[in-house]
């Protein structure tokens, strides 16, 4: 028996059926993922290891425990979608961890959040100070969502009754220093426009830029290498070993 | 189009994981194994030492040839427990063990049946 060449085979079988199912099943983006998914996703991944690995069974079990974890997880998300109280009871509800500016311990604690990850959470959505938000709620796939107080409500052009243009979207021209010249000759540009305009803003070689890209108005996104920041603010917010 | 590759990919891997039992069929007069062992256990009952050990060595090469075709449809144990008890076997044939050599015959035996099921 030629122990390398069947775990090559076994493999082979492992990966095109992980990616075949998880394909099948998996429509929905990682962050969406609830907790429950994310089990399934390590379990699958699991036996799909022990198939290829595991010499001492035959490789046909496991791919039927592959097959019924897969086929379970795909049933679960057909009740979820077509049966709302059971998408209440497997997948969870949002729940209200801040409400009016204050935070709801105990929520907090059957959430089994802690504080800190709150404050995280927060961070992610842009908002550092916890005084600024009205709500905080945790949806189901554990990501938080927040409504801010009215007055730190960020002013928009049509409180101020401002006609705005539409910004359209950039297109990158270079990316980690290499020109896409694709791009440019979709926007009826070329490589000497570039290079002048990059000019400009100090740039004399491709290889110095990281990203530069071309909004609908004309004007140009520069990321440049050397970032020239001389201090980080460090956030850590207990002793640790770094 | 979409549908179908996937399909047909994993109908050929089931072909491969479920191939053992049917790959372990004889294909020709030398590899039919159950014969070979049935008939080995005969000499050794009769006590023809020389035709058991031909038989023998003819098992050993018919079961070299085996393995490599069902080799991704079996697991490695009962593959492993049929090559020691042939191992064993040659080493009856030498002392003429007949009561050992009966024993081997059948675990082997039984080793075959369990083969790629």
């Amino acid at each position: 028996m030629n122990e390398g060449l069947v775990v090559l085979v076994r493999s082979i079988i492992g990966f095109f059926t992980l990616l075949i199912f998880t394909r099948i099943i998996g429509k929905e983006q990682l962050s969406q993922l609830t907790f429950f998914d994310y089990v399934l996703g390590i379990t699958i991944g699991s036996i799909a290891g022990t198939l290829t690995t595991d010499l001492s069974s035959r490789a046909w079990p496991h791919w039927v425990g592959l097959l019924a974890w897969s086929a379970l997880g795909y049933l679960m998300e057909l009740i979820t979608l077509k049966w709302h109280y059971a998408a209440k009871m497997l997948e969870g509800e949002p729940v209200i961890v801040i409400m009016k500016g204050k935070i709801m311990e105990k929520v907090l604690k059957k959430a089994k959040y802690r504080a800190s990850d709150i404050l995280a959470l927060l961070r992610n959505q842009g908002v550092f100070d916890p005084n600024q938000v009205e709500y905080a709620i945790i949806e189901p796939n554990g990501q938080l969502s927040i409504l801010k107080k009215p007055e730190f409500q960020p002013v928009t052009p049509k409180d101020m009754n401002i006609q705005v243009q539409d910004s359209g979207i950039s297109t990158e021209l270079v990316y980690d220093g290499i020109l896409i010249e694709e791009n440019l000759r979709q926007l009826n540009k070329d490589k000497d426009w570039l290079m002048n305009e990059l000019r400009q803003h100090g740039v004399y070689s491709l290889s110095e830029v990281f990203l530069v890209a071309l909004n609908s108005e004309g004007s140009l996104y520069i990321d440049k290498y050397e970032d020239h920041l001389t201090k980080v603010t460090d956030i850590g917010d207990f002793k640790g070993p770094f | 189009m979409v549908a179908a590759i996937p399909i047909a990919t994993l109908i050929l891997f089931i072909g491969i994981m479920l191939s053992g039992d049917f790959l372990k069929r004889p294909l020709t007069q030398k590899d039919n194994i159950p014969q070979m062992i049935q008939s080995i256990s005969d000499n050794v009952l009769m006590e023809q030492w020389d035709e058991a050990e031909n038989g023998t060595k003819e098992l050993e090469t018919a079961w070299k040839a085996i393995v490599h075709r069902v080799q991704f449809s079996s697991e490695r144990d009962e593959i492993n427990n049929f090559g020691t008890c042939l191992a064993r076997l040659k080493g009856t044939m030498k002392t003429h063990d007949k009561n050992s050599a009966i024993m081997e015959l059948s675990e082997a035996l039984d080793h075959w049946n369990n083969l790629g099921r």
